[in-house]
């Protein structure tokens, strides 16, 4: 069996570049080791709106649960603030509705995408795990894949690896893609239902003893129900503890559980080799603050499948052809992800108290006109803030 | 290590912290390649604890 592209993972990160790579004519296998694409969610559902223009989509009902127009952030003490909330004409996925952005039912969203690629001409092989990659004189240049206990070699010219937090398949390549614990965030999260929440606004907890290293959240998905999840980093119990512990205080029952492991270490320093390339958590394509990469791997994504096409039509599938992807990417996202990671660093140094402090300045103030005078008043207040702010300036 | 099978949601966090590369996530399991030496990595970034490393005071 021989295709021009193999992309190993079926969801987002691998339904766009497969879609990308077929809509460039060439022939794409996509793989995927669950027996159904989407399922089981790994994610709180949330993205903006430029995910779909970088997808030259529509956004369609058919995936959308609901609209987001802000979020409410609360700290340890319980205080809140507000964070930017857009305007709508009320009429959800009418041009003219100016949003923040949605939260998706993934499981129809990843299907979708699938089946969009599938359409363009890729092919695809579900319950399907790629065991090894085959390579020849240091190249990579197929997969080793087992399918209901039979072992199949897969020839292709470039392989995208694009398997997940899981991924072996870049070190197997000649990649470092090891993670240290200390930048995993461990998630649990449950759907839950019969909740009395703001339908379009996200809600985010701090605090050491809601979500040491993380934050707690609530992703409305519309009639009630939400996604309510916790993400932990090095902490001694387990984020399923600090999740029964958060959802206690609702009234509501759970319908699902969601758990998964989220990278915040940034990207990592090189994603691709000779017939190689690697997208989303596989690469580490988040945003090491929010944990949010649905926007970040499809754009990466798509440059991926794009640039394989190119190398596969002129013949060049040369680790120094496919570094092109790796300068689109980082062209787009590095900067902000390098700053992201920075005050992520900060972050992990704020104190219950600091987050207090932090929270009362940002609900006492528009943050879209944060006057400096306002800001040193406060900093000449709280010292320890301005030492870690120093850091990032 | 102690691998608790029916506590594992398969998320594959433990396979991307695992320094010796032993860990593999299969589509209802995590393989265990021999050569662990307990580092506890793995133990860390389990959402539901399904990983206990055996001289834990836990056990």
């Amino acid at each position: 069996m021989k295709y021009d592209v193999v992309v190993v993972g079926g969801r987002i990160g691998g339904s766009i570049s497969s879609l990308f790579a077929s809509k460039n004519d060439v022939d794409v296998l996509m793989i995927e080791k669950r027996q159904e694409i989407g399922s089981p969610v790994q994610c709180a559902e949330g993205t903006t709106f430029s995910t779909f223009e970088t997808l030259e989509m529509k956004p369609s009902k058919k995936y959308i649960c609901t609209e987001i127009m802000g979020a409410q952030v609360h700290a340890p003490d319980g205080s809140s603030f507000r964070v930017k909330e857009g305007m709508t004409d009320g009429n959800i996925l009418n041009n003219k509705t100016i949003s923040e952005g949605y939260v998706l039912d993934r499981r129809v969203f990843d299907k979708y995408l699938a089946i969009e690629s599938a359409k363009a001409g890729t092919d695809l092989m579900v319950k399907t795990t790629v065991k090894d990659l085959i390579r020849k004189e240091g190249k990579v240049c197929g997969v080793v894949v087992k399918h209901l206990g039979e072992t199949i070699e897969i020839k292709a010219d470039v392989v995208i690896a694009a398997d997940g937090i899981e991924s072996n398949l870049a070190y197997k390549s000649g990649l470092n893609s090891l993670k240290n614990p200390d930048d995993i965030c461990s998630c649990a999260q449950y759907e839950l239902v019969g909740l009395d929440i703001d339908p379009n606004l996200l809600e985010f907890y701090f605090g050491r003893s809601v979500a040491p290293g993380g934050y707690s959240w609530i992703f409305p998905k519309g009639d009630g129900i939400a996604n309510v999840g916790v993400g932990v980093r090095n902490s001694t119990e387990t984020a399923y503890y600090y999740l029964k512990k958060f959802v206690s205080k609702f009234n509501a029952t759970p319908v699902e559980l969601n758990i998964g492991g989220v990278p915040l270490s940034g990207p990592m320093d090189k994603t691709y080799n000779d017939g190689f390339l690697v997208v989303g958590d596989a690469a580490g394509q988040v945003d090491p603050i929010t944990g949010g990469g649905i926007h970040i791997t499809a754009s990466c994504a798509r440059t991926a499948g794009e640039v394989a096409a190119e190398a596969v039509k002129v013949e060049n599938v040369s680790s120094m052809f496919l570094r092109r992807y790796d300068e689109l990417w980082r062209d787009e996202f590095e900067d902000d992800l390098k700053i992201s990671f920075k005050l992520r660093k900060s972050f992990d140094k704020l104190s219950d108290s600091d987050m207090n402090a932090l929270a009362e300045f940002f609900g006492n103030n528009n943050l879209e006109k944060i006057s400096k005078l306002s800001t040193l008043k406060f900093l000449s207040k709280h010292p320890n803030l301005l030492k870690l702010l120093k850091g990032l300036l | 290590m102690k691998y608790l099978i029916e506590n594992c949601g398969c998320c594959g966090a433990c396979v991307a912290v695992c320094s010796n590369k032993l860990l593999e996530l299969n589509e209802n399991e995590i393989i265990i390649r021999e050569g662990c030496d307990n580092c506890g990595r793995c133990e860390i970034v389990c959402p539901l604890g399904a990983i206990i490393m055996e001289d834990s005071n836990e056990v």
